[in-house]
């Protein structure tokens, strides 16, 4: 919508300057009366239909000091023709970055603006219309008190012309120009530090050489860019969202979403990106200890409620693999605010032993709707309709196999064997793990009424092993081993009593620590475990946030 | 347009700040007064700082060792532990074990 100056408003000051280069104030410092702006560009009919008029004012009026200025949104060359073809006499300049044509605000060419020698603005229109014509030709005649100058010639001129005529589409209104432009008013609001990547350089180049990518390459964070991703939040960009670990560094919103760029999320991502990093800088998920274990695990999201299909995340088929955007970006970015703001770089504080693949970002959302039971976000206390990610420190996920089981209980008691093998079989007695049913197993399970409960209880059955089974022995000196273990079952000497040896340890602490998320594709008898960090809860513990502004 | 002759203008992903340089303490060339051995609680750490009291209380007889333990390998130590190796110790020896 045009917001050209009404009269009584000041129009915006400037300077452009003309082909010689030479800049050209407006205001101006003469004392002359009036001054008339004419916006053009070359290629508009319109503009060429009324600029020999324009000129023609233009030397009725000057020598009674009307100052005339015609703003041209085509280049040097492309002016000159139009000039020439028109037979304009008035000075020339050059909105070549279109800031001033923006600021004015028209919608189209020709837009006219006559103002008094303090900017003030005393008629104005776009397009082509004689009725607003003759005004302005009265108000430019009683501000420079000509009422005696002869305008027969004038007159004489706007005669054949017709009533009126739609303008051309200002130059600033393009697409690619409208773009830029926003981008400039906008981006004042964003407070990062402005890198400037050389003109010879390639930018993703430029981007690995400075430390700034997980090995892959990443989207150049631009302001349009940023600016667009911001719209994904109704949070200001100045809000701090988390202190990132290890450096212990405030992280803005602005700060998430030019990592969200870099890792190629959509602004509507952004919500989901900033509630998976809340959630993992709390002391609970521990991301500091994540980081700089040599152990596998990363931060692996699974996101649950509406904003799942919202954002077009995959909950089924290759769940954990390639080709989803939201799945492929959303955990990047929250490993690229680690390793960005947080400074938790993997040649630096992660000292992995041998890492795992998802540690480049996993994310994955459960499918509700393929469930029989309650979602997990429902069963960690929010309600269906919230939206909520869920950040677990996991190993690489692994395979669960059985099409032979017919039978809920069967079916468990493979999971069961499945799951000892974790970390390793003789180690019992821990934390938590992901346990991710397939829809296929989920039938098997729903059709003999198991709630998740008596899926749990069948594991912790099926586990429970002789301590004297799990014990450090000659055979193999790995297991578990007296720290993990319930103080009653210790002896003074802080070994198990020989009672103890005999009593059966489950594989994990807790039912609950085997956390139940329904996902992957409809066809394929298979499930899979991701394994946790290290056994007793001490280390880090899975953390549920609800996503807002979903 | 000639757009694609600008330089490109980033925004910074980073903190925009190094951390704060923290210099380490000056290692100490004599052992004297009260030293820490500090268990970091991984398995089996209990057994290497024995020995090594051992051997530090026979061949140093005049070095007082305090046994001092972190409640979990997998955190930062508490602020109250790095308070208490400040106050009491004049050198620490951390085990890192498994």
């Amino acid at each position: 919508m045009s917001t050209l100056p009404a009269p009584g408003t000041s129009a915006p000051p400037f300077e452009l300057a003309g082909s010689d280069e030479r800049p050209l104030p407006f205001p101006g410092e003469s004392s002359e009366p009036a001054t008339l702006l004419l916006f053009v560009k070359h290629d508009c009919a319109t503009c060429s239909l009324i600029a020999p008029l324009v000129g023609r004012l233009y030397n009725t009026l000057e020598r009674h000091g009307l100052r005339t200025i015609t703003v041209s949104q085509s280049d040097v060359a492309e002016t000159r023709g139009f000039v020439e073809r028109a037979g304009l006499t008035t000075p020339t300049v050059f909105d070549t970055d279109l800031d001033v044509s923006d600021r004015y605000g028209f919608d189209a060419v020709p837009a006219l603006v006559l103002t008094r020698p303090d900017g003030q603005v005393v008629a104005g229109f776009e397009g082509w219309d004689k009725a607003d014509w003759n005004a302005l030709v009265t108000q430019a005649i009683a501000t420079c008190d000509a009422a005696d100058v002869d305008t027969s010639a004038l007159d004489a001129a706007s005669t054949p012309l017709p009533e009126s005529r739609p303008g051309c589409g200002s130059r600033a209104h393009d697409p690619d120009i409208a773009r830029r432009l926003a981008v400039k008013r906008d981006s004042e609001r964003l407070a990062g530090r402005r890198i400037r990547i050389p003109v010879a350089d390639d930018p993703f180049e430029f981007l690995a050489g400075e430390g700034l990518t997980d090995g892959l390459p990443v989207v150049p964070p631009t302001e349009d860019r940023v600016l667009r991703m911001l719209k994904g939040t109704s949070r200001a960009a100045t809000d701090v969202v988390a202190v990132v670990p290890p450096n212990l560094e405030p992280a803005t919103v602005e700060k998430v979403a030019i990592n969200a760029v870099m890792a190629g999320c959509r602004p509507e991502y952004l919500p989901v990106v900033i509630a998976a990093l809340t959630a993992a800088c709390t002391d609970t998920f521990n991301l500091h200890g994540v980081l700089a274990t040599t152990y596998f695990v990363g931060p692996m999201v699974v996101v649950n409620g509406p904003i799942r299909q919202e954002i077009g995340l995959n909950c089924g088929r290759n769940v954990f693999g390639q080709g989803s955007r939201p799945n492929m970006t959303i955990g990047r970015a929250l490993q690229l605010i680690v390793r960005n703001v947080g400074g938790g770089r993997p040649d630096g504080i992660d000292m992995s032993t041998l890492g795992q693949p998802g540690k480049i970002g996993c994310c994955i959302g459960e499918d509700e709707e393929a469930s029989c039971w309650d979602p997990l976000h429902v069963e960690r206390g929010f309600a269906p309709s919230d939206s909520t990610v869920t950040v677990f420190a996991g190993e690489a996920p692994r395979a669960i196999r059985d099409q032979l089981s017919r039978s809920a209980r069967s079916l468990a008691t493979s999971m069961g064997h499945a799951l000892e093998s974790v970390a390793h079989v003789k180690l019992h007695g821990m934390g938590e793990v992901i346990l991710v049913v397939s829809p296929e197993h989920v039938r098997t399970l729903e059709r003999d009424g198991f709630s998740k409960a008596d899926l749990r209880a069948r594991i912790q059955e099926v586990t429970a092993r002789p301590l004297r089974d799990l014990v450090p022995d000659a055979e193999c000196e790995k297991g578990t081993v007296p720290r993990g273990l319930p103080p009653a079952w210790l002896g003074p000497d802080g070994q198990p009593t020989p009672d103890a040896l005999d009593r059966r340890l489950p594989k994990f602490n807790r039912p609950e620590d085997i956390i139940v998320v329904v996902a992957g594709g409809t066809t394929g008898k298979f499930s899979a475990v991701v394994g946790g960090w290290v056994s007793g809860g001490k280390s880090s513990s899975a953390v549920t946030r609800k996503i807002e502004d979903a | 347009m000639t757009d694609t002759l600008h330089p490109i203008v980033i925004l910074d992903p980073t903190a925009e700040l190094d951390p704060i340089g923290r210099r380490p303490a000056r290692r100490s060339d004599t052992l004297t007064g009260a030293i820490g051995l500090i268990d970091i609680s991984k398995p089996r750490g209990d057994v290497f700082l024995d020995e090594l009291e051992r051997l530090v209380s026979a061949r140093y007889p005049t070095v007082d060792i305090v046994r001092l333990s972190k409640p979990t390998f997998t955190k930062p130590a508490p602020a109250d532990l790095r308070a208490e190796v400040a106050e009491r110790c004049k050198a620490v020896i951390q085990a890192l074990a498994d």
